[in-house]
């Protein structure tokens, strides 16, 4: 997924919505390249259970870091329908991959209402920029 | 460019439960973009802190701490016996250049920290170098385990901080070990290696300004107000002192 494509949490998961086989939406939630590069040296994600009904701005996962425990937090209300396994072992794919092999998790969206409260590529940038300085 | 200015709270030693929980309350403050604090503190009694992740069991491993009360962090990293050492905390609000940058912030403490040791004569210096270890086979001890940028005094760690991030917000606390426990020996502390008579409280008073310059803050001296003790309170039965929490790993 290109990163110009996504939606963005201020939060810096970021979100790929699209249509499953019944038309109903599914988001694809990662996080993003300059959050991970921020955490440093990733060690453990503790992903959420698959079923699980989650809010907007909820945390649903951690990530620790040599020093850093993280909230990652859901970007739309729903379903958890499926978590990327493979971090569990190999978080480097999080690090070197975040926008395709490095996803966390798939969930069924409920309401759409959440997604106007997302950024765009170029206001997340902008964010990130003022963030570093 | 107007003054950038924090809470500073010289507290009491307390629980390690309440420590905790009142550490968290300074991050709840923080991400909803309330004051930034510093805060010193202590423990009593001493006390045996896990790591978030660290699982209960590794507790077997290291018998001298079985005496003492154990808590569970909201911070990652391994156990910490605190017993003989200065404790700090630093909640950064959302928003704040800090908050984004991890790394400044380990820095600012750290670095501060062994500027100060040596006014006070102790050669102290940042570690360049990380345990080769992954996380599941490090040591159970924090204080043996190593990080870049950890407060190193000849080889022996001395200072460690970890940070707990929600949201925007950043809670940094760390650990400055200032003589042996008995509850974990084979780890010295400042006055051990320096050979001389360091007090906590002295220590305390010398890092104060340094730390609060290296963030960038001015300090506006401060207790807890009622309100945040009585939050503090609460959170200990909610969270710290269920076995929910400490036994949850």
């Amino acid at each position: 997924m290109k990163p110009e494509d996504l939606l963005y949490a201020t939060t810096h998961e970021w979100v790929h919505v699209a249509a499953d086989e019944s038309g109903g939406k599914v988001a694809t939630v990662g996080i993003s390249a300059f959050a991970v590069e921020s955490l440093t040296d990733l060690v453990f994600i503790e992903l959420p259970e698959v079923g699980r009904q989650v809010k907007a701005g909820e945390s649903f996962g951690e990530i620790e870091s040599v020093k850093a425990v993280s909230d990652v937090y859901s970007p739309v209300d729903g379903e958890v329908i499926e978590v990327n396994e493979v971090l569990r072992d190999d978080l480097e794919r999080l690090s070197q991959d975040p926008y395709e092999a490095g996803w966390v998790a798939k969930i069924r969206m409920s309401d759409e209402a959440a997604l106007a409260e997302l950024m765009d590529h170029t206001a997340y940038q902008k964010q990130c920029a003022d963030e570093a300085h | 460019m107007a003054e950038e200015r924090c809470r500073l709270i010289i507290d009491t030693p307390r629980s390690g439960a309440l420590n905790m929980a009142l550490d968290e309350i300074l991050l709840d403050a923080a991400s909803v973009g309330g004051a930034a604090t510093v805060r010193f503190y202590g423990w009593t009694p001493a006390t045996l802190s896990l790591g978030y992740f660290q699982a209960h069991s590794e507790r077997d491993s290291h018998s001298e701490s079985h005496p003492i009360p154990l808590v569970r962090r909201a911070t990652g990293g391994g156990a910490i016996v605190h017993d003989r050492e200065l404790t700090y905390s630093i909640a950064i609000p959302r928003g704040h250049r800090l908050a984004a940058r991890p790394r400044e912030l380990y820095d600012a403490a750290h670095g501060s920290l062994v500027e100060c040791l040596g006014e006070m004569g102790i050669e102290a210096r940042l570690c360049e170098a990380a345990s080769p270890a992954s996380e599941g086979q490090e040591p159970f001890l924090c204080f043996q385990r190593r990080a870049v940028g950890d407060v190193l005094c000849g080889e022996h760690k001395v200072g460690g901080s970890a940070q707990r991030r929600w949201g925007d917000a950043v809670l940094q606390h760390g650990s400055i070990l200032v003589e042996r426990s008995p509850f974990a020996t084979v780890l010295p502390g400042l006055a051990d290696l320096a050979s001389e008579n360091i007090k906590v409280a002295d220590l305390r008073d010398e890092w104060t300004s340094k730390l609060i310059a290296a963030l960038g803050f001015v300090a506006d001296e401060a207790m807890w107000s009622a309100d945040e003790l009585q939050r503090g309170q609460q959170r200990v039965e909610t969270r710290y002192a269920l076995k929910a929490w400490n036994l949850r790993k």
